[in-house]
């Protein structure tokens, strides 16, 4: 059987945290490896450019259009690389229903997997070593931590992403959004509601 | 005994705290970290499976106290180490050429973000396994060819009984990649495990938990 020797290198810088990246940035920038501007960029694009509004976009126009829905359904990375929401993190994608019967849940326990290009950077919650723990043991608890309580008649499936698969939770539609745009619809879609840790809701102010 | 990143079912008493842990990054620092580890990422010195093995292999103490980002810090350090890029003790590698280092550029950001790394390949690999079958999960989920390797098979479901919900074509394999043992693409699946079978005591008797398992992770259910 092969052995891999990788060391542990970092146990010879500063411990503290913020002590340690300034002393990796420091050789880097020495060794000419990294450039300030693309590091500005890759920020800006995870700050400010791509985060759950892209993933409340799919799910607004799949409420608004059934055959969209079942493409988005079936023919998932296909329908997000025309929209141009496909990326990194984000290179195959399922797409799964919540129903009357299924509630679905996306956890991460091996590392903290997140459709990147549909919902953001994950929130630290869901980096957490409890939701990796908990989720897939006792679902019904950690969503009783978002306070969402789920009837008995539905199942909770809880999907881990241990391959590169990507996964989204399409929620359903609430009762009281129906007959809205598809337009009005994108501000009832939460990111939690993408996840499976919470519902859409109306947006604040209605 | 499972390794310290591999926590599904773990028990674990704490609430999820989501009113002070709703934010992308705490401090200054994790953004340096996020963005120098992503722009060291198409260095192509490493893939993303290579990456996963150092932030899980550094030392089980430091995994479980650091937070999220630290482990990234950590995992990188170990990377730069590896390829001679960072010199420290006797322990140091010599082997970095510089030369064909390739700097990650502005203006190519958006694109190769965009591009990410598709890891469905083409080549028909074996499948032994159809939609609706019950499969086993093998007993074992040591990495087979590496001591103490990377693997995607959580300890939570190895030996467990469940069926195929879907097939996914053939995906570059990390076991093999993290390594450098090539893409060595297998057949992945997603296999729901019903919750009673995985824990014995579970909060619903229809609850259930898919999972991604490759070929090789798998065996016919006798």
């Amino acid at each position: 059987m092969k052995k891999d020797n990788l060391k542990q290198f970092y146990k010879d810088f500063p411990s503290n945290p913020d002590a340690r990246v300034k002393a990796l940035k420091s050789i880097l920038e020495k060794e000419g490896l990294i450039d300030q501007k693309a590091l500005d960029e890759i920020l800006d694009t995870y700050q400010n450019k791509v985060g759950p509004l892209n993933g409340a976009k799919i799910v607004a126009k799949a409420w608004a259009n059934k055959k969209f829905k079942e493409d988005l359904i079936n023919n998932t990375d296909q329908v997000l690389k025309d929209m141009d929401l496909n990326g990194r993190q984000g290179e195959h994608v399922v797409v799964v229903e919540n129903t009357e019967t299924v509630h679905n849940l996306i956890v991460c326990t091996l590392c903290s997997c997140y459709p990147w290009p549909l919902l953001g950077l994950p929130p630290s919650w869901y980096k957490s070593d409890a939701y990796r723990s908990r989720a897939v043991r006792e679902p019904r608890a950690v969503l009783s931590d978002f306070n969402v309580k789920l009837p008995i008649s539905k199942k909770v499936k809880v999907w881990d992403s241990t391959s590169e698969i990507r996964y989204l939770v399409l929620p359903q539609q609430p009762p009281s959004s129906k007959g809205l745009s598809e337009n009005e619809l994108v501000s009832w879609v939460t990111r939690d509601s993408m996840i499976g840790t919470g519902f859409p809701k109306p947006p604040i102010g209605e | 005994m499972s390794k310290a990143h591999d926590m599904g079912g773990r028990l674990d008493s704490r609430r999820i705290d989501i009113a002070s842990s709703d934010v992308k990054f705490k401090a200054d620092w994790e953004k340096e970290v996020f963005a120098i580890t992503l722009a060291l990422g198409f260095s192509s010195l490493w893939n993303l499976d290579r990456s996963r093995y150092a932030r899980e292999s550094i030392e089980p103490n430091d995994y479980l106290q650091f937070g999220y980002f630290e482990k990234w810090l950590a995992g990188l350090i170990n990377l730069l180490g590896e390829n001679g890029i960072i010199k420290v003790g006797t322990e140091s590698e010599d082997n970095f050429k510089k030369s064909s280092f390739r700097v990650l550029e502005a203006k190519n950001v958006k694109k190769l973000l965009h591009m990410g790394g598709p890891t469905k390949r083409d080549s028909t690999t074996e499948k032994n396994y159809n939609l609706g079958e019950t499969v086993s999960v093998r007993a074992n989920n040591s990495n087979t060819k590496v001591e103490k390797g990377h693997t995607r098979l959580p300890d939570y479901v190895k030996g467990r009984t469940g069926k195929v919900i879907a097939y996914h074509g053939s995906h570059v394999f990390p076991d093999a990649n993290a390594h450098f043992l090539g893409e060595s693409p297998e057949a992945l699946y997603s296999i729901e495990f019903k919750s009673q079978d995985l824990w014995g005591k579970c909060e619903h008797i229809e609850d259930t938990v898919v999972v991604d398992l490759w070929e090789s992770y798998l065996e016919k259910f006798k």
